[in-house]
């Protein structure tokens, strides 16, 4: 996706035209979409999307450059809309070096050979949806949307040290879910 | 389900989940609700506009039409290095409360100077023959609160 086009419509946007508004929303609206599902769940993924969209529309005034990408600031303002949805149920982690439990965690999976993709993706949708919001928005952002550590970093406006140590972390513990996935659907088949 | 080369199992079932929910997205009326609504802050930005155009002619009017209360004319304390003004004089809905005022500049017909009973300087200029220089307090609301003449530097030398 061309940076410099995102801006431009993200400016003409804020002038109220309604064709770059269009581009745009049709650009980012999906990605959106699944992060705000993946951390409230399905039925809030419409309206995390539209309350991102209007703000964006409410900004009309506003003449600046985002500090960050454009896709950076429009999951921003959706992260902002996410976390009034979950309240207190994001609680803050403290971010301790814990990058040598991931590793070896990491090594106890060995492969999903024994289960069909079908089952996979429901194996590895269940392991990330019971993860720790502060986690699984590691894992949403960065392995699914495919955002790169820094734009995550901007997202969740944190240090990329800390961006690292949560997937990290976020990782270890799916590995440890998967593996256990795993061993059940083996027993069922014997 | 067999790994991609080079991937983690780990990176192989979240690439598998991304690419399932690839399609995923918002409903088509979430779109259609937010052109709705583009449209809509377009029509209201209208609205202040013209209202705005009609409490600038208002002004004008009712600095014409209360020239018979005769407010004096006075210098201000606030006068300007380059200028001389007249004290805010109320207008009709100077009673009315409004948190945010502004000064708007306007030139209004030289008789609105002789209605409030000021005397009129002679111009430096042709182009200026017909008008004077007017600060109008307006409200967030655009009603017009008060309003003083201004007098540019270039003409107080010719000022009796």
């Amino acid at each position: 996706m061309n940076e410099v086009e995102d801006a431009q419509l993200l400016e003409r946007s804020r002038r109220g035209e309604e064709s770059a508004f269009s581009e745009l929303y049709r650009r980012h609206q999906a990605g959106i979409y699944r992060y705000a599902v993946h951390m409230c769940g399905a039925g809030a993924g419409d309206d995390v999307v539209q309350e991102t969209f209007l703000a964006v529309l409410r900004q009309r005034g506003r003449t600046d450059a985002p500090r960050q990408t454009v896709a950076g600031y429009l999951f921003g303002i959706a992260r902002h809309v996410v976390l009034q949805r979950l309240g207190s149920k994001y609680e803050p982690v403290t971010d301790s070096g814990d990058d040598h439990v991931s590793e070896v965690a990491s090594g106890a999976l060995t492969a999903l050979d024994n289960l069909t993709r079908a089952e996979t993706i429901a194996a590895v949708r269940a392991a990330v949806q019971s993860l720790p919001p502060v986690y699984r928005e590691a894992v949403v952002l960065c392995d699914l949307q495919e955002m790169e550590y820094a734009a995550a970093a901007g997202v969740l406006q944190c240090p990329i040290g800390t961006v690292r140590s949560r997937l990290s972390r976020a990782r270890a513990l799916l590995v440890t879910k998967l593996s256990a996935a795993q061993s059940t659907a083996v027993a069922r088949r014997r | 389900m067999k790994e991609s080369e080079g991937r983690s199992p780990l990176d192989t079932a979240l690439r598998a989940m991304a690419e399932d929910e690839a399609q995923l997205g918002a409903s088509a009326g979430i779109e259609a609700r937010l052109l709705a609504e583009i449209r809509s802050i377009a029509a209201a930005r209208r609205r202040r506009i013209a209202i705005a155009v009609c409490a600038a002619a208002a002004v004008v009017l009712f600095a014409l039409w209360i020239g018979s209360q005769g407010f004096p004319p006075a210098r201000s304390s606030e006068t300007r290095v380059a200028e001389v003004t007249t004290e805010f004089m109320p207008l009709v809905y100077s009673s009315v409360p409004s948190t945010n005022l502004q000064v708007v500049r306007l030139a209004v017909p030289r008789t609105a100077l002789v209605s409030f009973g000021l005397t009129p300087p002679e111009p430096l200029e042709r182009a200026s023959a017909d008008t004077v220089l007017a600060d109008v307090l307006v409200g967030d609301d655009g009603l017009a609160r008060a309003v003083r003449f201004v007098r540019p530097a270039a003409d107080q030398e010719q000022m009796p």
